[in-house]
Parts: C-alpha cells; sequence; structure tokens
C-alpha cells in the first residue's frame, strides 16, 4: 500500500497561461513546493486537496486522454487554469517510476504526457520535477541537466582518479621505487631504489675501471714502442697485457651491469603499475539480518 | 471527378492515420544510443517528433558498457509521449577473498567458490549472501559506483577472549 502525498498547487507560469499542478508521490517529497517556488519565481500558488482520487491508474483506462474530460474541464473552471499539470511518482523496489500528465482545461485532453523509470535514482525526484516544469515552460536551465547527469552513475571510461597505475609506472620509469612511493608501498620503493641504485653504483665503477684499464693499456704501449731498454720493454709489456686483460674484465662487467641495470629498471616500472594504486573495497562479515536468523 | 474523390478520399484516410498517431520523443542518458522500437531501429537518441500509434509497444535499448534495457509502454492516445532512458553502466570488478571454504551469492542468481573472480555488474546496490558448510552465514548489500575490487573477510574472534 502506498502512503499518498498528494497537494495541490495553482501558479501562473505567465499571463497567458495558468497551471494547477497535482503531485501524486508514494513518498513524501520535502521541499518539492518551495523547489518550484524557487525555480518559477513569477509564479502564485494555491493548494487544494480536494482530488486526490483523480488519475489513480491511468494506464489501465482505455482513453485516458478524454476519460477526465469532465473534471479537468471543471477543476480547469474551479481554479480558473489553462492546464492541469500531474506528477506521479511510485517506488517499486529500488526502482522509481516518475510520470508527468498535462491536461488542456478548455478540451479536457492529455496533452503531453512524460515517463520515467529508473533504479537508484532517488536523489533526483525534485530535480527531475524542475526539468519537467521547465520543459513545459521551455525554461530548463544548464544545472537541472547537469545535476540529473551528476547523479546517473558515470561511464566507466569518463571516470578519473587521482592515482592511477600508469602514473605510477611512468614515476617509476623516472626514478626507481617513485611509483611504489606513490602507491604508498614504501617498503618496495626501498627495495627497488636500493637495488637500482647499487647496480647502477656497479655500473658506473665498472666503467670507470674499464675506461681507467683502456687508457693505461695505451699508456703502457706507448712507452713499450718508445724505449729500447730491456727491464723497461719487459716492464711496460706486463703492465700493458694487465692492463688488457683487466680492461676485457671490465668491459664484460660493465655490460652485465648496464643489462641488469636496465632490466631491473623496467622490472620496476612494471612492477609498479602491477601494484598500482586501484580502487577496492574490503567487505567484513556482518551476519544475517535479525529477520533471517533461523529460530531454536 | 471519380479519381479526385478517389484521391480526397486517400488523403483524409492518410490524414487520419497520421492524426491518429502520437508524437513521440525519446532521451537518453547517455545520448546517442540505438533505440528500438517493436524490434525496429528508429534512431540514435534523442529522437525527436517520431510517431507511434496507441496501443501496447515494446522499447529496446542497448549501448556497449551499459545494461540493456526493455521497457513496455501502453501508449494512450495523448498528443505527445516523452520518454527518459537512464542506462545504468556495468562495471568491471573483481571479488576476492583469502578465506577458505566460502560459497558466494550474488543477487540470488550467481555463485561462486574461487578465490577470485571477475564480475561484470550493473551499478547500483547488489544482494551478496556468504554460505560456509552449507549454511548461509552472512548477507549484506554491496554497492557498485566504479570498477573495482572486492576483498571479503570473516569476521575474527577476539583473541582477548580466548
Amino acid at each position: 500500500m502506498y502512503l499518498i502525498f498528494f497537494s495541490n498547487l495553482v501558479f501562473a507560469f505567465d499571463q497567458e497561461a495558468t497551471y494547477l499542478v497535482l503531485n501524486h508521490f508514494d513518498e513524501s517529497l520535502p521541499n518539492i513546493d518551495q523547489s518550484l517556488i524557487d525555480n518559477f519565481n513569477n509564479a502564485s500558488f494555491n493548494f487544494d486537496e480536494s482530488v486526490n482520487l483523480l488519475f489513480d491508474d491511468i494506464d489501465s483506462d482505455n482513453n485516458p486522454a478524454s476519460k477526465y474530460m469532465d473534471q479537468i474541464k471543471e477543476l480547469g473552471t474551479i481554479h480558473h487554469v489553462n492546464y492541469i499539470l500531474l506528477n506521479k511518482i511510485k517506488h517499486i523496489d529500488n526502482r522509481i517510476i516518475m510520470e508527468g500528465l498535462l491536461f488542456n482545461t478548455r478540451s479536457g485532453g492529455l496533452v503531453h504526457r512524460r515517463k520515467i523509470n529508473v533504479k537508484n535514482y532517488n536523489n533526483g525526484s525534485v530535480n527531475e520535477i524542475s526539468l519537467w516544469v521547465g520543459e513545459i515552460r521551455n525554461k530548463i536551465q544548464k544545472q537541472w541537466e547537469k545535476a540529473r547527469e551528476s547523479i546517473m552513475f558515470q561511464n566507466p571510461e569518463e571516470i578519473s582518479y587521482d592515482k592511477t597505475p600508469m602514473g605510477a609506472a611512468l614515476r617509476s620509469l623516472a626514478i626507481p621505487g617513485w611509483g611504489q612511493a606513490y602507491s604508498g608501498n614504501s617498503l618496495s620503493a626501498g627495495l627497488w631504489a636500493a637495488l637500482e641504485l647499487s647496480l647502477s653504483v656497479a655500473f658506473i665503477s665498472s666503467y670507470t675501471n674499464y675506461d681507467t684499464s683502456a687508457k693505461s693499456y695505451l699508456q703502457n704501449l706507448k712507452l713499450y714502442n718508445a724505449t729500447d731498454d730491456e727491464k723497461e720493454v719487459s716492464a711496460y709489456r706486463a703492465s700493458a697485457e694487465k692492463d688488457w686483460d683487466d680492461h676485457v674484465m671490465y668491459s664484460k662487467l660493465a655490460i652485465a651491469l648496464a643489462g641488469s641495470t636496465i632490466t631491473g629498471w623496467v622490472s620496476n616500472s612494471v612492477h609498479a603499475w602491477v601494484f598500482g594504486p586501484r580502487p577496492y573495497t574490503n567487505i567484513y562479515q556482518k551476519g544475517l539480518p535479525q529477520t533471517a536468523v533461523p529460530k531454536g | 471527378m471519380f479519381k479526385t474523390i478517389n484521391l480526397i478520399s486517400i488523403v483524409i484516410f492518410c490524414s487520419g492515420i497520421t492524426f491518429s498517431q502520437v508524437k513521440l520523443d525519446v532521451n537518453t542518458i547517455p545520448t546517442k544510443v540505438d533505440v528500438h522500437l517493436d524490434g525496429v531501429n528508429i534512431g540514435s537518441s534523442p529522437i525527436r517528433n517520431e510517431r507511434i500509434s496507441p496501443g501496447l509497444h515494446r522499447f529496446e535499448i542497448k549501448k556497449k558498457g551499459y545494461a540493456p534495457l526493455s521497457y513496455d509502454l501502453l501508449v494512450n492516445p495523448a498528443q505527445a509521449v516523452e520518454l527518459d532512458f537512464f542506462l545504468n553502466p556495468i562495471y568491471e570488478c573483481k571479488f576476492k577473498t583469502d578465506e577458505k571454504g566460502l560459497v558466494f551469492e550474488l543477487n540470488g542468481e550467481h555463485r561462486w567458490d574461487v578465490d577470485l573472480v571477475r564480475l561484470r555488474l550493473e551499478a547500483g546496490d547488489h544482494l551478496l549472501r556468504v554460505f560456509k558448510i552449507g549454511e548461509i552465514i552472512d548477507e549484506q548489500i554491496i554497492n557498485v559506483d566504479q570498477p573495482k575490487k572486492y576483498n571479503y573477510f570473516l569476521k575474527k574472534p577476539l583473541s582477548a577472549g580466548n
């Protein structure tokens, strides 16, 4: 059984047309009258609760457009209005069904009908009535249209997040560990930063040793070629051979460390993306509602 | 003369058909959605000044990423009908639990007993039921408002009481 919240109001939209507004709501809608007054500030209102059984189930009538002609004409005469505007709101489960009907009091006929059938829209009723009345008046405010869209659930492609996995990945690509820190994982951030720093230092050290060995080799080769002294020739030869061996070893080490550093750097970025910030909700067991708990 | 009368009759007949139809406007959020009326595509929303005959009709509205909508409407001989359809998005969600031996049921339709499952859920409220050894142990409404992961935890007994 529905709680019928019913109110009638008359307001003159302009000098040419006057309207009697009937609100048939199964739940009370606070501030609807004030909302109409605020949104249509040139209106004058007259409340009347004398026709609450009218238009109860219009879909079940064979010809509802003309069925209420006599009552519409009579209401028009009583309230001195040109049109009767009926707003109906019904809630079925979590679905809201809003209906708007516009009757002409001169002919008594139904001239315009509008129906909304939507889930999860309980906060949108007042705004929808403003839109409906605004449409009849041809004065729709942009803010009502925006309010309607803001109430609806967003298109997943249009949802924006403060932090994203891609943001974490890019940060880690710039500075290892930054993406993990951005995601709030300090331990992981520290480990990645330490690993990459160690690999980088080792690579730089190996490269420096390689460079030193190569230069030393060239220097010893030059000195070796420039002398005829037997002892010096022997010493320069030994030094040059050692430098050559060192240069080869450090070259291989530097290449291996460079590869490890780059691989680690990319892995750190991938890790930041995989474990990046994603929305989640923790659901904790609530148990059963009292009515669902079996007795005995 | 006979041809003229015939022509006038046809014009009157066609006018009768035209005027017996009801003006139809269809709005949707989001816009640019194909609207099917009785199985016939009548265009992309918003639809303006379409005509519909009095009687029972079925509207079907489909858009990728949104729950399809089917709506039956008995059109009365009013001068105009305006329909607003608000499509509900579908979000890609994950449902994860580390708890063992649980069976989950969503909206009395979908059941699973694995640790991690991917779900395509319509935005809004959903009824979650949790079973353990064949008995229901939890029932609650979960609100789906964006694509995300849901982690389920059982209520642990307080260790101080042991």
